[in-house]
């Protein structure tokens, strides 16, 4: 999306590259949302659909995570 | 070739001196006698025998047994549909699927198990995980990523027979609402009398609710940034907690008794099922994942830096089954007890869950399935050592309940001097203050000194920050991922049981019909909520009864997972390897069965539920509500046993069919698709 060879060489924009993919993990590990995850999918399996905005993405994604109950937690 | 030879001499090495540190440290505690030793062996013998396991026993698993390959492609890679099915990082993975199987179970049940001493635990702790636990998790996680990310309940119906499956749907349900009910019991008592515990717990309702609106109304799906904001407030919480219980006004506010806690849960568990699952249900869960990773990481590296000295001796003489924290022999109720850190079919939910469907290369199920598992273990050797460097009269005067110990410290000291232990009456009320307390006599559960154990290895790392601070955090810390569990269990069978009385009743079904909704809601509250109820005003503190239905059901539970993973196998041909998952399931079904028929037969009225039923003087108060539990107890132990045998038996039939060849063995695997994936992509 931010694409470019000067934001991803320059030491800033590298430090914003590992905390990007540093977010996803933690993002991924409890189970959030993740809009620009999402916008990437969609874009690569749907192209010349335009996304759901975030808003949308969200109530979407609450109501896929708790549709048959929500995610399991154990004892 | 030379560089070959030195490279598996070098490794040869590493692991003989890695199993010798192994063997040194468990000789180490085995001939420990009375004297204290150090918590660093509790840690080197598991951390030796988990390297040593993963690296041979896992990988004759993934190899030999399973026989993965990275060539066929998993369902993440297939269905890739961004959302559930998502090729995910196999190290992002092993800390979604910890997280998700990490519970107050691998925290409680080994203290409690401690009344034997540090010993029992830390061994199954171990031998259980290696052998039983982590061979569950990963051959069920296995068979799920095989057949679609196919949940426990269907895999048990398609490989097994439909018997099995309906069997397991039941069982699931009930264990459910037992499990509910002995993890709020364990909730109410770590709470009851406590103004800055229960401040605290009440203030991550409006925190979530907060950090809902936030994540809906203002930045829509921002979950990082609120919980950001929701851990900061719930650390203010913390701190003001100890300002309001101080207080002539709001202190006594906050003080409830066991009762009026139980209520509030009851209250609290079918708003939470009820409410949108914006507003409530999701934001406390991102807050408990949270909370828990944190501290749980925190306390090991704790542990680490501190490692502490035991002070419970290794063996007590309650290995005898005289034990006044909870009736029973060690055999089998050390392993009843402990569960959940050395196998818990609850795992079998999860690894035939989500977990599935995020796996890149079928390789990587290894590392996730087994590996994760060990990590659980672990954390139950932490409680262990919590539980450890108590001193033996504390842990006593905290775990057992008020019944047996009486109602003054000074009774207290009286009753665990007989046991051969010492308490000074000053001893306990100099702890409660240190603590923050009221008081910490009877305070039973496992949650308030598994929290003393905490406060003091944490306290001792950073120094001046007191150890009433510690303790309510840690205090904290459990009360909100039980409650987690509570209301997202309450939901969860919410939907099963909709999902039962919809296929009588199509209506009742749909899930999003109002009427259904708060019905279906109101039953398991009032399923868990009765148990809970009887359990706080259960003379006898409730846990004693409870916990072990709950282990027994969590171990039966175990015992289905593996029956559906050894028909799994011997389908596969694989019937020379089905050891892996016959062993566990054959020590499990003896473990359920001794352990169901003590609790329901047993003679010595702390033990059998029948015949503290018959020891209950008819004339009185409460005579007939105490019986009437007490049979209730005993059906619904005889119930899971049941269970157990009925889906063994028909488990076993299958087997014999495929081996006899009078049936042909048909697996129901998804069909092989070569994976794009380079391996090791």
């Amino acid at each position: 999306m931010r694409a470019g060879g000067d934001t991803r060489r320059s030491p800033p924009g590298r430090a914003r590259r590992v905390l990007g993919v540093l977010l996803g993990a933690v993002r991924q590990i409890v189970g959030a949302p993740d809009y620009q995850r999402y916008v990437a999918h969609h874009a690569a399996r749907h192209p010349g659909r335009p996304p759901l905005s975030p808003r949308e993405y969200y109530a979407e994604f609450l109501s896929w995570q708790f549709g048959s109950g929500g995610p399991t937690r154990c004892c | 070739m030379l560089a070959r030879k030195m490279r598996h001499l070098r490794s040869t090495i590493l692991w003989i001196v890695v199993a010798s540190l192994g063997a040194t440290a468990f000789a180490v505690l085995a001939q420990s006698r009375g004297e204290s030793i150090n918590a660093a062996w509790i840690l080197v013998a598991g951390v030796a025998s988990y390297v040593v396991a993963y690296r041979f026993y896992s990988r004759y698993l993934a190899l030999r047994v399973f026989a993965l390959d990275d060539r066929r492609a998993t369902p993440a890679e297939r269905l890739n549909n961004g959302r559930d099915f998502v090729p995910t990082n196999k190290w992002v993975l092993y800390g979604h699927h910890f997280a998700a199987i990490a519970g107050a179970g691998p925290l409680i049940g080994p203290m409690l198990a401690a009344q034997f001493g540090f010993l029992p635990g830390t061994l199954w702790l171990i031998a259980g995980v290696v052998v039983g636990g982590a061979v569950q998790d990963f051959t069920i996680l296995f068979a799920s990523m095989r057949r679609d990310g196919k949940s426990l309940g269907q895999m048990a119906k398609e490989e097994v027979n439909s018997v099995a499956g309906m069997a397991a749907m039941v069982a699931i349900l009930a264990i459910m609402i037992i499990l509910l009910a002995v993890l709020a019991l364990v909730v109410v008592n770590a709470l009851r009398a406590s103004p800055w515990g229960l401040f605290i717990i009440a203030s991550t309702i409006p925190i979530a609710m907060l950090m809902g609106v936030w994540m809906r109304s203002f930045r829509p799906g921002h979950v990082l940034e609120a919980s950001a904001i929701g851990i900061a407030l719930l650390l203010a919480a913390l701190v003001a907690g100890r300002w309001v219980a101080g207080d002539p006004t709001w202190g006594p506010w906050f003080t409830w008794s066991g009762t009026k806690l139980s209520w509030g849960i009851i209250a609290y568990g079918f708003l939470a099922a009820a409410l949108p699952v914006w507003l409530l249900l999701s934001p406390r869960g991102y807050l408990s994942t949270f909370l828990k990773i944190g501290t749980i990481l925190t306390l090991a590296v704790a542990i680490l830096l501190v490692l502490p000295q035991t002070r419970l001796p290794a063996l007590t003489q309650f290995v005898d089954g005289t034990g006044p924290v909870f009736s029973g022999k060690v055999f089998p109720f050390a392993f009843i007890t402990i569960a959940c850190g050395a196998i818990s079919g609850f795992h079998a939910l999860v690894a035939s869950g989500t977990t599935p469907k995020m796996v890149t290369h079928e390789s990587e199920a290894r590392l996730i399935g087994y590996g994760a598992m060990l990590m659980e273990s672990f954390v139950g050797l932490m409680a262990i050592i919590a539980a450890a460097t108590l001193e033996p009269g504390v842990y006593f005067a905290m775990n057992v309940p008020a019944a047996t110990l009486g109602p003054t410290a000074e009774t207290a000291a009286r009753a665990i001097g007989q046991w051969g232990y010492t308490l000074h009456p000053g001893q306990m009320e100099a702890l409660a203050r240190q603590m923050g307390e009221a008081t910490l006599l009877s305070r039973t559960g496992g949650a308030p000194s598994l929290a003393v154990g905490m406060a003091s290895i944490l306290g001792g790392v950073v120094r001046g920050t007191g150890l009433a601070l510690w303790y309510h955090f840690a205090i904290m810390f459990e009360a909100l991922f039980i409650l987690t569990t509570v209301d997202a269990g309450t939901r969860v069978g919410r939907f099963m049981l909709q999902e039962l009385v919809g296929h009588v009743w199509e209506p009742f079904g749909r899930t999003s019909w109002y009427p259904s909704v708060l019905i279906s809601s109101a039953v398991i509250v009032a399923g868990w909520g009765y148990f809970l109820y009887q359990g706080v005003v259960d003379p006898l503190g409730g846990i004693n009864s409870l916990w072990p239905l709950f282990g027994i059901a969590n171990q039966l539970l175990a015992a289905v997972a593996l029956c559906v993973g050894t028909t799994i196998l011997i389908k596969m041909g694989k019937w020379r390897a089905a050891w892996v998952t016959t062993v566990p399931l054959v020590w499990l079904a003896l473990v359920t069965l001794t352990a169901g028929c003590e609790k329901v037969f047993a003679s010595d009225p702390r033990l059998g539920f029948l015949a503290h039923a018959r020891s209950v003087a008819p004339g009185s108060a409460n005579a007939a509500r105490l019986v009437f539990n007490d049979r209730l107890d005993a059906a619904l132990a005889l119930a899971f046993m049941a269970v157990v045998v009925v889906v063994i038996l028909a488990s076993a039939r299958e087997w014999w069919l495929v081996l006899s060849r009078r049936k042909e063995p048909v697996v129901h695997e998804a069909p092989f698709v070569a994976s794009a994936f380079a391996a090791g992509d």
